[in-house]
């Protein structure tokens, strides 16, 4: 009952929040973004033809007017259509966020775990060859560009002149009954996934190393070792709980970037229909339905994260509660 | 012991990652292995699919597959010739010109959607016609079609203006029953019937239109031989209308020759009624690596045309094309000159390099821009950035229409540097009063490259780098933008043809087509402007050829553009495919015909 009304009070206080992002975002979009006019004029266009289009697109109403419009569709989440593909926007998310979700989720799950692990075992060896080895490795991963990793991994698992053993592009991932395949979904999103785990291993392995690095030396942790406790309790619950806070600050802050973000190369480059594809295409275009979703979704999930995390520390750190009375 | 339980994990991972290597190469869901399916690959995206809004050729492709137009191009007639498509014959013009009346097919039918009764398509008639013209002139469509017919067809101007209400007729579109369309023009305009081949003017269903509201553009329904099944940001998969008219396919009339069709397979194809496929599906691959790999993996897209980055590795000889033989061995390829061109435009209205009201100026500027144009290299860009497969041209009149002019002095694509200095200096032009040089593009790693290159050639008579300015724009929007408000004095773009008439490039040069119209040059010449009047209600003739040419003549001898050069495309498809792929002009009316072996 205590983290209902500690979460409702969260909430209420995102709304200013809220209102922040989106007034700047949609500033910037009025003032700064593409203006779509005259990437949909006719070839031989008047400037009546002008006047009616800016019309059409609204840009001949006043700023608040506009703005408010947005807060409206914001609260409604009906975002009406996109400008240049003429499909609601809503159903444009519906079909390409769960994609980006089934995409970029076990690449992000595996980078992170496999990221803990490495870390740990480099903690575990700190000044020895497995951390150097590992910490070596993390740097070139960092190093290398996410490019090069994409087209890479494209021709050594999926091209013909490589292993040939995925596809090089596409997402069919439902059978002929259209229902959802796990065979299917999994030989699309393998080496997708394997991109993704090379890209994120090397930042997150050094990330982790640095947070368990820090703990690692602490009092309790010598005293759980003169008490004679086994490497594996002092490692995966002692140190590990100790370092939640931040892990968990890692990792739930990237889930809005996750979901609504979406992998633009990841998706351009396997040709996956997911949402970094349209938020892309929305700001090169001004598609500016597209992009108010887009920005209103992101800030909405950021306020249930910022709720989520807090929620989370309480649970591993008791401290963090009691400041908050 | 704690290491190899680790090593086991990654195993285990590296075990469930790999687990799904038997099941690769799946095919495609709902893909039975009696059904046809050709994937074909596109370069760009297209955005609505609303007939009245395909103004880019990706739009195009996919609009001239679900919907129907009057006429269409044959599949392999070159130069390009017209056809009737859901028009039973070439219309019938009075002696006037003004007027032309149509004749449609019967018994043609929508496809299935709920908003017909039934939900059964029901038969196209003549309004439907007038229905999708008057579209494009409702403004709350934003339609970028208009311009066709814009001050042509007598009160579709008028309509707009007293309302675009649907319901009250337009003099000049008459449907004289439910199979003739008449079409009644203010003065002759010869260019109509290639308009009724363009994807502006398909044919729409006006209840279907009504009920989904300007979501038609992503859910289109028409009456074409393709239904859109799904389309999303990274393809379009579109079924065989199973309902499409039974017309066995005449390869003679459709323009094939042995010489240039033989060996691929075309001769199967005869006196079968398109389209052959079950499933077409077209994927929108900008990353050229991404779509290479998937066209050689065998298994994915059938069709590219060759990705710059590849020429290398296909091409064997350039002059004349020839194919590496592992090339040819895999894979059918064709190849063929856009039908448009690239070229560097100034804009006259600007006073530094343009028209100046003092005469002495007006001159200076003149030579200013010719000598720019003598120290521009077409060979030099063809080599760096079209792998020297272009074709340089002089004037506006492109190698792809018939009123070309193969004999046309080439002066004016010669890079001649001594030319360029002696105009420079007979004119007063010197280091010092040089004015500064905008260099005005979409702004991306190419066009910077491009910039490179000009300021080079600038550099070579004397231009100062200092005052060689590089001013890109975030998109083609801002930088259209910035041309239509005449703030870019010199700007780099490409045209791509409507219509294979030489009207199509000279009306960017005709004086009441200035901005924020179509002469982006803002270019003004009065003989100019009579001619092309005076042209401009001519039928095809030798007479009008010749006024074409002086027109083009006049553009050069006033130094408005650099121009140009139409660039060559080289096809590949894999060897079950039967097709013979073409989208400059006929857009994807090919398509259609495709078939699998």
């Amino acid at each position: 009952m205590n983290s209902w009304w500690f979460a409702c009070r969260k909430l209420i206080g995102g709304i200013p929040l809220l209102f922040g992002v989106t007034l700047i975002s949609f500033t910037l979009m009025v003032y700064f973004g593409p203006d779509l006019t005259y990437e949909l004029l006719g070839k031989n266009p008047t400037a009546t033809a002008i006047a009616e289009v800016r019309h059409s697109l609204g840009y001949d109403q006043p700023f608040w007017h506009r703005y408010l419009m947005y807060v409206q569709q914001l609260i409604t989440l009906d975002f009406g259509l996109s400008m240049v593909k003429d499909q609601p926007v809503t159903e444009l998310l519906q079909g390409a966020i769960p994609v980006s979700i089934q995409l970029l989720l076990p690449g992000f799950i595996i980078g992170n775990i496999l990221a803990i692990l490495l870390a740990m075992k480099a903690v575990q060896n700190r000044g020895k060859w497995p951390d150097k080895t590992i910490m070596t490795f993390s740097v070139i991963g960092m190093s290398v560009s996410f490019l090069v990793i994409i087209i890479g991994c494209q021709l050594i698992f999926s091209s013909s002149y490589g292993l040939d053993l995925f596809p090089v592009r596409g997402w069919q991932v439902h059978d002929k009954n259209e229902q959802f395949s796990w065979l299917a979904y999994l030989n699309y999103v393998t080496v997708p996934t394997i991109a993704l785990v090379l890209i994120s291993l090397g930042y997150n392995t050094r990330f982790y190393r640095a947070v368990l690095a820090d703990e690692v030396n602490k009092d309790h942790i010598n005293t759980a070792r003169a008490f004679g406790h086994s490497d594996q309790k002092i490692y995966y619950q002692l140190l590990l709980k100790n370092t939640m806070v931040p892990i968990i600050t890692r990792t739930l802050f990237s889930i809005p970037m996750v979901i609504i973000s979406g992998s633009l190369l990841l998706e351009s480059y396997f040709g996956i229909p997911g949402v970094g594809l349209i938020t892309y295409e929305a700001i090169i275009a001004g598609d500016q339905p597209v992009l108010k979703a887009i920005v209103g979704l992101t800030a909405v999930l950021f306020v249930l994260v910022l709720i989520g995390a807090e929620i989370l520390y309480r649970l591993f750190d008791p401290r963090m509660g009691a400041t908050q009375k | 012991m704690a290491d190899t339980k680790y090593l086991l994990y990654l195993s285990l991972l590296v075990l469930l990652l790999s687990g799904c290597q038997e099941q690769q190469n799946t095919p495609e869901k709902n893909t039975a292995d009696t059904e046809k399916v050709y994937r074909h690959s596109i370069d760009g995206k297209p955005t609505s699919l609303d007939p009245i809004k395909a103004s880019s050729v990706y739009s195009n492709l996919l609009v001239v597959n679900i919907f129907d137009t009057l006429y269409s191009y044959q599949y392999l007639a070159r130069p390009f010739q017209l056809k009737p498509n859901l028009a039973t014959t070439m219309p019938q013009i009075s002696d006037d010109g003004l007027t032309y009346t149509i004749s449609i097919k019967k018994g043609v039918k929508f496809h299935p959607h709920p908003a017909f009764k039934d939900g059964v398509g029901r038969e196209i008639v003549a309004a439907d016609f007038i229905y999708s013209i008057k579209r494009s002139f409702d403004p709350k469509n934003r339609a970028s079609g208009a311009w066709l017919w814009q001050n042509k067809i007598i009160g579709l101007d008028d309509w707009k203006q007293a309302g675009a209400d649907y319901d009250k007729d337009v003099e000049g579109l008459k449907s004289l029953d439910d199979h003739t369309i008449q079409i009644s023009l203010l003065q002759p305009y010869p260019q109509l019937i290639y308009s009724l081949a363009m994807g502006f003017a398909a044919i729409t269903p006006r209840e279907v239109v009504e009920s989904l509201g300007a979501e038609f553009g992503s859910k289109p329904i028409g009456s074409g031989p393709f239904i859109l099944d799904q389309f999303n940001s990274e393809a379009a998969y579109l079924l065989r209308n199973p309902d499409f008219r039974q017309e066995p396919l005449d390869l003679t009339a459709e323009g094939y020759s042995a010489a240039r069709h033989e060996g691929y397979g075309l001769e199967a194809l005869a006196d079968r009624s398109p389209p052959f496929l079950d499933r077409l599906e077209v994927h929108f691959i900008n990353e050229s690596s991404s779509r290479w790999q998937s066209f050689t993996k065998g298994s994915e897209i059938h069709y590219t045309t060759v990705p710059k980055d590849k020429q290398n590795t296909v091409l064997l000889r350039k002059d004349p094309i020839e194919l590496h033989p592992k090339i040819t061995s895999e894979y059918h390829h064709s190849y063929g000159m856009e039908a448009g061109f690239v070229y560097h435009g100034f804009n006259m209205a600007d006073p530094v390099f343009g028209y100046h009201p003092d005469a002495a100026q007006n001159n200076k500027n003149k030579a200013l821009r010719c000598a720019i144009r003598s120290a521009h290299d077409w060979q030099q860009k063809n080599r760096a950035f079209y792998f020297g497969l272009g074709t340089i041209f002089p004037g506006i009149i492109p190698p792809a229409v018939p009123e070309y002019d193969a004999d046309l002095s080439t002066a004016s694509i010669e890079k001649d540097l001594m030319a360029a200095k002696k105009m420079l200096a007979d004119n007063g032009w010197q280091t010092q009063n040089l004015p500064e040089f905008e260099y005005h593009v979409t702004g991306s790693v190419l066009q910077k490259q491009f910039f490179e290159q000009m300021r080079g050639f600038l550099n070579q008579v004397g231009y100062p780098n200092q005052k060689i300015k590089y001013h890109p724009y975030p998109s083609f929007g801002n930088f259209n933008q910035a041309i239509k408000n005449r703030e870019a004095p010199f700007f780099f773009l490409g045209w791509t043809l409507d219509y294979p008439d030489a009207e199509n490039t000279l009306q960017l040069f005709y004086g009441p087509n200035q901005t924020p119209g179509s002469n982006n040059f803002n270019y003004q010449n009065p003989a100019f402007d009579a001619l092309f009047e005076q042209s401009s209600t001519m039928l095809p003739s030798a007479q009008r050829t010749a006024l074409y040419r002086q027109m083009n003549q006049m553009v050069i001898d006033d130094c408005v553009v650099i121009s140009g050069l139409s660039r060559k495309k080289i096809h590949l498809w894999h060897k079950n495919i039967i097709t013979f792929p073409d989208r400059e002009i006929v857009g994807g009316f090919h398509l259609r015909f495709v078939d699998v072996q």
